[in-house]
Formats: structure tokens, sequence, C-alpha cells
């Protein structure tokens, strides 16, 4: 019983919770380019479905791209762990790879039909409004329905596992010590973005979503200085984005996916050049002053 | 270029991809490298996205969906991507994963919504402008492949004449600043050549696919060559071979060309992964088994000769017993042994052959070495601080020192 508007906004913040609850573990893990390789990968999934059973229903289509996710995590794990391979390089390899196997099924077998690369499969945040479920009498619309479930899901992952992913975090080493398996918990974390980003595609597209698992986290991490200050200053600017963007995009009349990644890009851009302690204005008036007490220094030593 | 595409034994429109594709990937495979060893090999990931904003405006600006002027917005939004790239990672705090992530997205974001800023202007001409993020290389133009051509040329110059400071700054930052090398400029222009080979990959494969492009005969070269004089032209080898062997593939299973060429680079990265001389996964698990092989051998060469010493000769079966070793692993060891001629047997009776015994003592005396090393090893004061090859002491400490630590030994013993 919502109307279209706070539909979309909430689909948005929904996303925004979901991601900005695991942006900024992948940012400090310096992985935040899983996301969008994992938002390529999962091409050849939703071809793969769409071939074997003819459908674009929801829960199909996110099974069959979680599956893919989890393939390209697994792929990258494994070029890396043989040591020739560098774990960005291995990224890079990954990611097209899965992505030419799917732009191939497409051309090969569907093309008569209409699964267009980019709208379809990859979801447009301004439809979400019309695909409703009716939950105890109400109409929802069931992006809110999916998103709300996985944002809950992130929260329980890191709410219960959060001493464990400050540990694996910041200290690796030190978790292995005291037995918490790092490669095991980053397995889970990345397992987790895969399935959040898979629903948010289907849902609000897929630049969206890389965009609020990074832009908001690299934004925070500007802004504090611990963990979970980071989490929620990313949640925080995420809504912002989501509420400022679609604002932005019905006063111009542009995509609203758009405009909700050019609102994160704007405040990561604030936040880049303003940070109290990380910024640039402020890291340029530290070394004048620094420059300044130098100098003071070597006038006074004469 | 025409007499190039009259060379290639391919009817015309063939012979036009093929050569775009070898053009291709000559460049991306030089200019990746720098991306690769960097560690920002998705560096090119956020080019190619950055090239969408790009086209736009220019389509925007001239009106025209001249493919001349759409890349060359492209490349200008790729250098502009490219400066706020360095630009962001400069505050030390954002790491260039995210600072490639916020550029990427950032810059994607702009190019939606002027995608849909041009779609409200009602330009009829408009439809079509992101089939450039996917590559088309079917209609791929003798025209363009002599603009793709020129791109080439001058990246591959700027390598060549660039290479020593470039090289300098890939691989020591520090000591290049210290020597006067304008380090920050050749970093921006290890990324401007990116642009270069991302602009000609956007045509031919798409954007998407090109990171691969990029990043995959950069691989495959590093895993047969150590120095960056080598690395860069076979890289530049491996990307035009795998160009056209994709090309040609895609033309003959008649399916786009990009995706084809991508598997095909990606599939080279897994067999050199593989099989690549002293590196490759198969390469060191063959070293490993060997090297097991070869000290099993010994353990039971070692078992026999003890053996032999405490009473009358074994049977291969009461070999097993006194060794306690799986009895798999005794017959293979047993068959190497018999192969090498140290054993002789006697009806069921085994007995060390003349070279067996001499085998025999020189394992217990590195054994016995070793053990004199890893006891008496900080009395000696070996002028060479590194620690010595445990397969083989002797050799590595000199005779001297395997002496004195015997004399030692014996003293200790004594």
């Amino acid at each position: 019983m919502l109307n279209d508007d706070l539909t979309i906004i909430l689909t948005a913040g929904l996303v925004a919770t979901a991601a900005g609850l695991l942006g900024p573990f992948l940012v400090l893990r310096r992985v935040a380019l899983m996301s969008d390789a994992v938002s390529h990968a999962v091409l050849p999934g939703i071809v793969l479905v769409y071939l074997l059973l003819g459908t674009r229903a929801p829960l199909p289509v996110i099974a069959g791209a979680a599956v893919f996710a989890i393939i390209c995590v697994l792929a990258i794990e494994a070029l890396r762990s043989t040591g020739l391979v560098k774990s960005d390089a291995a990224i890079a390899l990954v990611f097209p790879a899965l992505f030419a196997l799917g732009v191939l099924g497409v051309t090969r077998y569907a093309s008569g039909v209409h699964l267009d690369l980019d709208a379809t499969i990859y979801g447009e945040i301004a439809f979400a409004p019309f695909q409703t479920v009716a939950i105890g009498g109400l109409e929802i619309a069931r992006s809110i329905v999916l998103l709300g479930t996985v944002a809950l899901g992130n929260l329980a992952l890191v709410t219960l596992l959060w001493k464990e992913y400050k540990a694996t975090t910041f200290d690796p080493q030190f978790s292995r010590t005291i037995g918490i398996s790092p490669a095991l918990l980053s397995r889970l974390l990345l397992i987790a973005v895969a399935i959040t980003a898979v629903t948010a595609f289907e849902s609000v597209g897929a630049i969206l979503v890389v965009t609020m698992l990074i832009v908001p986290a690299a934004a925070a991490y500007l802004l504090t200085n611990r963990l979970w200050a980071m989490v929620v200053v990313t949640v925080a600017v995420g809504w912002v984005s989501a509420v400022g963007g679609h604002a932005a995009a019905t006063a111009v009349d542009a995509s609203i996916a758009g405009a909700m990644g050019l609102v994160a890009a704007i405040c990561f851009a604030v936040a880049l050049v303003a940070s109290p302690r990380h910024g640039l204005l402020a890291r340029a008036v530290q070394r004048r002053r620094r420059r300044r007490a130098l100098q003071a220094r070597l006038a006074g030593s004469h | 270029m025409g007499w190039l595409i009259d060379l290639i034994p391919l009817d015309y429109s063939d012979a036009v991809v093929v050569l775009g594709a070898m053009l291709l990937g000559v460049t991306a495979g030089a200019v990746g490298v720098f991306a690769v060893l960097r560690q920002r090999s998705l560096v090119g990931d956020a080019l190619s996205h950055a090239a969408l904003p790009g086209v736009c405006i220019a389509f925007i600006a001239t009106g025209a969906k001249d493919a001349t002027t759409l890349l060359a917005g492209a490349a200008v939004a790729g250098l502009v991507g490219a400066l706020l790239m360095v630009g962001i990672e400069r505050t030390g705090r954002i790491r260039p994963d995210a600072a490639i992530g916020v550029v990427l997205s950032s810059f994607f974001s702009l190019g939606i919504v002027l995608l849909t800023y041009i779609a409200n202007t009602d330009n009829s001409n408009q439809a079509g402008l992101e089939k450039y993020l996917f590559g088309q290389a079917a209609g791929l133009l003798e025209r363009d492949v002599v603009v793709m051509g020129v791109l080439a040329l001058v990246a591959l110059t700027l390598v060549t004449i660039g290479f020593r400071p470039l090289k300098t700054t890939l691989f020591d930052p520090d000591f290049a600043g210290a020597v006067g090398l304008p380090v920050r400029a050749l970093e921006i222009a290890m990324t401007a050549l990116l642009v270069i080979a991302v602009v000609i990959g956007l045509r031919m494969v798409g954007a998407i696919l090109m990171v691969a492009m990029l990043v995959a005969p950069a691989v495959v070269a590093r895993q047969f060559a150590g120095r960056l004089a080598l690395v860069i032209p076979l890289a530049a080898a491996i990307g035009a071979a795998v160009g056209v062997s994709g090309t040609l593939l895609a033309s003959r299973g008649e399916v786009p060309t990009g995706p084809v060429i991508v598997l095909v680079a990606v599939a080279c990265v897994v067999v050199a992964v593989l099989v690549a001389p002293r590196r490759g996964v198969l390469w060191r698990a063959r070293r490993l088994a060997r090297s097991r092989r070869r000290t099993l051998a010994e353990g039971v060469l070692v078992d026999l000769e003890t053996a032999i010493h405490a009473g009358p000769p074994l049977t291969a079966g009461e070999l097993a017993l006194a060794s306690a070793r799986p009895a798999r692993a005794l017959r293979r060891a047993l068959r190497d042994l018999d192969r090498a001629g140290m054993i002789r047997r006697d009806g069921e009776r085994l007995y060390l052959s003349e070279p067996g015994a001499a085998a025999a003592h020189a394992v217990l005396e590195r054994r016995e070495l070793w053990s004199a090393w890893l006891e008496h090893g900080s009395e000696l004061d070996v002028p060479d601080a590194r620690e010595p090859d445990p397969a083989d002491l002797r050799a590595s400490l000199g005779d001297e020192y395997a002496d004195r630590l015997h004399a030692l030994m014996r003293a200790a013993d004594g």
C-alpha cells in the first residue's frame, strides 16, 4: 500500500543497508572490486536458467546467478592460491571469462527472444513498484520483501560474527592463532556479497549494487576510525544517496539508479576533500603547519 | 593498411577483423604488463566503464555518431578517470582497489544519467550508443583499423622510448624518485597507455571483456619469462596470437568475436599456470612427487643397510615389518632401487649391491652431517650468513666446514 516513490526509495535504502553492512569489510580487506566481478560473472547463470527453464522469475534466476557468483569467487580463490597470479589479476581474468560465456549464450541461443543484457537481466529500479506480492493481505513490492530478507540476513551475519570479522579483517595472523579461520570467514563474506548482489540486481540493476557496495564504504573510511562507526556511516551515506538520488532523478527526469550513484559519488568527493582527519584539505593544512613549524625551528636555531 | 589486408589469406571483411584483433592483442599485451605488475589489473575495468560517459558527452557535443569522435570522448573520459584514481590514492587512506571501484561506479552512474538525458532529447540518431560497451567486431571498417594501427604504434613507441624510466618506476618508485625521475608523471603515463589500449579494445571486444585482454597476455608471459624486457614483447606476441586465433575461431563458429577472444586468452592463462616450466602447478607437483620418491628409496636403502648389520639378510616381507612402511610404498621403493642396480636378490633375500652400499653410506653420512649441523652449527663461524641447503650440506658449506663439523661431533661423542 505504499506509493511508488516511497517504494523506490525504500528499495534503494534496503540495498544501501544490505550492501552497507558488507561494504566496509570489502574495502578494509582490499577486495572492493569483488562486487563488480560478481555482478558480471552471474550472467551465464541467468542465461542458463532462461535456456533450461525458459523463465525469468526471480527465484530461479537468483538461484542460477548465485551458483555462478560462487563459482566466480571459488575460481578466483583457486587461481590466487597457485601463488602465480596476484588476486587483482585473478579477478580480472575470471569475471570477463564468465561474462564472455554469458554473452555467447545470449547471442547463440537466446537472440530471438527479448533477453536484453542491460535492462531485463540486470533489473531497473523504476519498475520496482510494479511487481508486488501479497503478505497478510497487504500488497508489498516484491523487491522490498526480497531485499529486506537479504538485509536482515546480512545484519545477522555481521552481528553474530562481529568479533570474528573484526579480528580477521585487521589481523589475520592473530585470528589464526586464536583459532578463527580467515579463509573460511572470507569465503562466507564473499558468498554473502554474491547473494546480496544477485538479489539486488534483479530489482535495482547491477551498477547501483556495485556502487552501494564500494562508494559509501570508501567515503565512510575517510570519515571514521572505528569499525562500528564506519558501518553506521556507510549505511547512512547509502540512505542519503537513495533519498537524494531519487529526488534529483525526479527533478530532472533522469535514470534513478544513475542519479543515486552520482549522489553517492558526490558524498565520497566531499569526504575526500573535507574529511577532518584524512581529507585532502586537512592534509594540506597539516603539511603547511608542519612546514611553518620547521621553518620557525630552523629560524630559532640560528 | 590496404596491402596488409591483402596479405592475409582471407576474404576482405574477415581480414580487416583479424588485423584489428592483432593490433588490439599487441597493444593490450604490451601495456597490460604494467597494470599487472603494479597490481592494478582492474584499472582497465574502471577505464572501460569510464568510456560510457565519454561516449555520451562526445555524442551530446557533436550530435553525430562518428566512431572516431566517440572514441576520442572515451579516451578523454578515461584520462580524467585515471587522474582521479591517482588523486584519490594520494590521500593514502583509500587503497587502489577502492579507488578503482569509486571511479568505476561514479563514471558509469554518470554515463547512465547521460544516456537517459540523450534518450529524452528525442534525437533519432541515439540508438545503439551503449553498443560501444559490448563491442562489435563484425562491423569493423578499414578506416577503424587504420585508427587502431596509429594508436597501437603510438603506444608501442612510448613503451620503447620510455622503457628504462618506466621500468625503474614500476619496480622501485622510491628509488626512481630519489634519482630524479618524475614518478607521478610516469605513473600517469602508464595508465595513459592503458587508456590507449582500452580505446582500441572498445570497438573490438567491448568494455567488460577488455579487462581480460589487458591482463591475460601479461600473466601468461610472466609465467615464461622473468625479465621485463622479455615479458613485454612476449605478452605482445601472445596477445596477437590470441587475437588472431580467437577471431578465426569465432568466424568459423559464427559467434561474436569478443567473447571468443577472451575465452581463448583465459584458456591460455589456465594452461600456462598449469604447465609453465619450473613455476607451473603440474611442474611443481611432479617435482614434489619425484623428491618424495627419492627420499623414500633412500630411506629403504638405509633400512636395508641397518638390517644387514643387525642380522641375516631380510626378505621383502620381513623388511616391511622391520621398517613399518606401507607395503605399496616399499614395493615401489624396491623397484626403483632394483632399477638403479642398488640391490641384489638371492631368492627371496635382499642384499645391497656394491653401489647400493656406497649410496647407503653416503645417505648416512649426509644425515650425520645434518644432525651435526643442528647440534654444533652455531659453534662454526661460517662466513656466509645464509642458511645452507639441507639437501646437500657438504656442497653448500664446503669440505672444510663439513670436516670441522665431523670433528666437533666426534669430540662431543668421545
